[in-house]
């Protein structure tokens, strides 16, 4: 437990580190990078080198960024004048919602595929197979692009943009989550057979336990393990995909805010969203590290 | 399992639900470009022009052949000395927050740019001349300069000059952003921001006081629009071609046959002001330093057939760095550069680049004919990519120049401007007077002379068209600066006029352009036709 702590911490520090120096190794001069596209007045270029300390020896200046960051300070954006936690906080609840969404599309989608064509016949398995390697191999712009021209501009089923209502969410979250079915649904359906194959699941039979129980009470658990290892690359797929897909689909959220700031040379922000994505994927993965323990008991703590 | 029920459930139920009809007197209009800010004083994005007069009217407007006409002022009196503007004010007219609006305001609007850091760069290039504004009577506002500005009433006329309640400006929680508590008097009144998805206006009823020109009196048409962000250009069209919008703006080349393929849809198009999107040539050091060579480039360039290869034919070629909607524009210097291979060969060789190396480009000295442009990829937009690509294959082929294309990060690009390290500079602007611009570039000392180039001539004819507001004589005076550096001394490549359109359902009336600049016009003439 402490271990995974210290981890997370180590993480969360490199990855504070590594965005420093970007800063520090962008070419052209740091005030300028700050500043950005903001105005530019000698008093704001007085309190960028005030805030950043940046008349100092840069190792100073270095520990002082991170004792910021500490205490929560994410500083300033020039550009739009307001603090970086502020424009962050006021974004992270529609990403929330979308990565959520897509998550439990992904996770469902995933679940009933494998349960359901696990160990089944050819066609049905090669079938859901190809399906998982389209959408694991399409690029998520295009599975957005695809989606908005069937269900919102030919079908009208759904709306084109904003965050209005549940209507909204549903092609953001499809186009989302469906690359993520498409690589659980693989492991997932990997690992029932592979658990389908084992003793226990022959003497389960023995004892006259329907397939279908078979698979949702023994074999699932054992398929579930590999799932979760996936899950940090299931984090970063959510929160890489969602730049794309607010911007696709006209979201506000977090993504939208980035693709904003790299754009705009934001770089303030662009250094919170890094860290804000560090602190969500180390704090994910250490959950689900947790949560080995409850889906395989052999797994002591 | 019962969760996957529900689930299905909900996708059911929201697709049994058509998506919702707007009401025919409301609009929903798509657009590329988020507003950094909605504090009209501190507008830059030309792109966001189009929501500025919406919510803010001001003093004077501009029509099509660059003169001013009434709007919040009724009339207008200019000293012999240029140096006082004495503005007649409209008695009846208020702030959506209810304020009365009058000299003392426009005084108010004046002085907060004076304001430490409000907005430097406007305080410093447009109101450089600015001296102070004196309230005569409530309807009466008297403005001192400092010197005679030509670009003074160009200045009132923008959106940086939209009239704010200055009871707002003192009271608002944020004024650097602004939003619905930041108010002016406009036809609209802003009552929902929200940041990534939509800006919403509702009707103001008590509006009677449009500039001279707009295409009713009374209050607008509409009494709700909300403009969307969409900044992808296919998602933009599909929304509009599923109906899900009724207007769009920003219709890549690309998208351009399949709008007007549908009999449903209008398509228009206007050219912007300001600038024409140009290669600058950097004269201060070989091989653009000898004018042949110069020329030569622009000989090497089939522009016509590139300019259709890479937009389809719905590029406008640039013959001046005038852009040709400037009631400026010199259109005696079109047809009078470009596209001859055989010439461009020639000059070189006069100009000694004779031998070629072993991959067909031309060398002097020893070295070869390398010419670069360096562009932060931010700035890159509308194809110039690819344009530059195809330019490059021509000169190439037709006459041996080595033309290097580098898109790269601000930081860098700024570097390689700051090291005299490239050949070529890209640019346009889209200043609503192109003398602004041209004020910023031709100069020794202006802040974007990518050339080097200096001539005092130039520089004087510049100050004496800066310093009247006498419109015939300032298109004299700019016809010379034109012909000085697109004819005699070759600095600039013209390339197109950039250009804005509005792709909209048939029944959307009373679209239109901003006579000014050439970008889409506020709502206000906007209505919905049977």
């Amino acid at each position: 437990m402490i271990k995974r702590l210290g981890t997370g911490l180590a993480v969360m520090w490199a990855a504070a580190t590594a965005s420093y120096l970007a800063l520090l190794l962008a070419p052209g001069d740091t005030v300028d990078i700050l500043v950005g596209e903001g105005a530019d007045t000698p008093e704001i270029r007085a309190e960028i080198i005030a805030e950043w300390g940046l008349d100092r020896p840069e190792a100073v200046q270095y520990l002082d960024y991170l004792w910021r960051l500490l205490h929560g300070d994410l500083g300033r954006s020039y550009q739009l004048d307001r603090g970086v936690g502020e424009i962050l906080a006021s974004q992270a609840g529609p990403t929330a919602q979308l990565t959520l969404a897509a998550a439990a599309i992904g996770v469902t989608l995933a679940g009933v595929i494998a349960v359901a064509t696990a160990g089944r016949g050819r066609w049905l398995r090669g079938a859901a197979s190809a399906a998982e390697l389209v959408s694991v191999s399409v690029p998520p712009f295009l599975i957005g692009i695809l989606l908005l021209s069937v269900f919102s501009f030919t079908l009208g089923w759904f709306p084109v943009s904003g965050a209005a209502g549940p209507q909204a969410l549903v092609l953001p979250a499809l186009a989302l989550g469906l690359p993520i079915a498409g690589v659980l649904g693989q492991v997932l359906r990997g690992g029932l057979e592979r658990a389908l194959e084992q003793p226990f699941a022959v003497t389960a039979r023995a004892r006259g336990l329907t397939e279908r129980a078979l698979v949702a009470r023994h074999a699932l658990r054992h398929a579930l393990l590999p799932a979760v290892t996936l899950a940090g690359w299931f984090t970063g797929a959510l929160l890489g995909g969602a730049v794309i897909t607010e911007v696709l689909f006209g979201r506000p959220g977090l993504g939208q805010i980035a693709m904003q700031a790299v754009t705009g040379r934001d770089m303030p922000v662009v250094m919170a969203v890094v860290l804000l994505s560090a602190a969500v994927y180390v704090t994910i993965s250490t959950l689900l590290d947790l949560s080995y323990r409850a889906i395989d008991p052999r797994i002591g703590g | 399992m019962r969760r996957l029920v529900v689930l299905a459930l909900l996708l059911t139920a929201c697709g049994a639900q058509p998506v919702q009809q707007a009401a025919s007197t409301s609009l929903t209009w798509a657009i590329e470009t988020q507003p950094i800010t909605l504090n009209p004083h501190l507008w830059a994005q030309n792109k966001a022009r189009l929501l500025v007069f919406n919510q803010f009217d001001a003093l004077v407007s501009r029509a099509e052949d660059g003169s001013f006409q009434p709007w919040l002022a009724t009339s207008w009196k200019v000293s012999d000395d240029e140096l006082t503007y004495t503005f007649e004010l409209r008695d009846d007219v208020t702030f959506h927050d209810g304020t009365t609006f009058d000299a003392a305001a426009v005084k108010a609007n004046l002085d907060q740019f004076r304001e430490s850091g409000y907005n430097p760069a406007v305080a410093a290039i447009q109101l450089r001349a600015f001296d102070k504004a004196e309230v005569v009577s409530p309807t009466t506002v008297k403005i001192t300069l400092k010197e005679p500005d030509g670009l003074f009433l160009d200045f009132l006329a923008s959106p940086l000059a939209g009239q704010v309640s200055p009871k707002s400006l003192r009271e608002a929680k944020d004024v650097r952003f602004g939003g619905p508590d930041l108010v002016g008097t406009g036809p609209f009144i802003l009552d929902r921001y929200v940041q990534g998805q939509e800006i919403h206006y509702r009707r103001n009823p008590a509006y009677k006081w449009p500039p001279a020109g707009a295409g009713h009196q009374g209050p607008a048409h509409l009494s709700e629009i909300t403009y969307r962000f969409l900044p992808e250009a296919a998602v933009r069209v599909g929304a509009l071609t599923s109906g899900q919008v009724q207007v769009i703006e920003g219709v890549p080349a690309t998208e351009v046959t399949l709008i007007e393929q549908d009999p449903g849809l209008t398509l228009t198009t206007a050219l912007n002001s300001g600038t024409a999107f140009s290669y600058y040539f950097n004269t201060d050091h070989a091989p653009f330093d000898d004018q042949r060579v110069r020329q030569a480039f622009r000989e090497a360039v089939d522009l016509d057939a590139v300019l259709k290869a890479v937009y389809q034919g719905t590029a406008t070629r640039a013959w001046s760095v005038v852009g040709k909607a400037s009631p400026f524009y010199d259109a005696s210097l079109e047809r009078t550069f470009g596209g001859d291979a055989a010439k461009a060969n020639a000059l070189l060789d006069e100009a000694g680049w004779k031998q070629r190396d072993a991959e067909g480009f031309r060398v002097k000295a020893g070295k070869r004919l390398t010419v670069r442009s360096v562009s932060a990829a931010p700035y890159v937009r509308d194809r110039r990519d690819v344009l530059a690509q195809a330019i490059q294959a021509q000169v190439k082929q037709s006459a041996g120049i080595d033309f290097q294309v580098k898109i790269v990060d601000q930081g860098t690009a700024q570097k390689a401007v700051d090291d005299n390290a490239y050949e070529i500079f890209e640019n346009s602007r889209g200043d609503s007077d192109v003398g602004a611009a041209l004020n910023l570039i031709l100069p020794r000392d202006g802040a974007i002379n990518r050339t080097r180039f200096t001539d005092p001539q130039v520089e004087r004819w510049l100050g004496q068209a800066s310093a009247t507001s006498d419109q015939a004589k300032r298109k004299e005076l700019y016809t010379k600066v034109q012909r000085a550096v697109v004819t005699e001394k070759a600095i600039v490549f013209p390339i197109y006029v950039p250009a804005d359109q509005i792709a909209a359902q048939k029944s959307v009336q009373g679209l239109g352009f901003d006579p000014g600049s050439g970008t889409p016009a506020s709502a206000y003439d906007v209505r919905i036709g049977t």
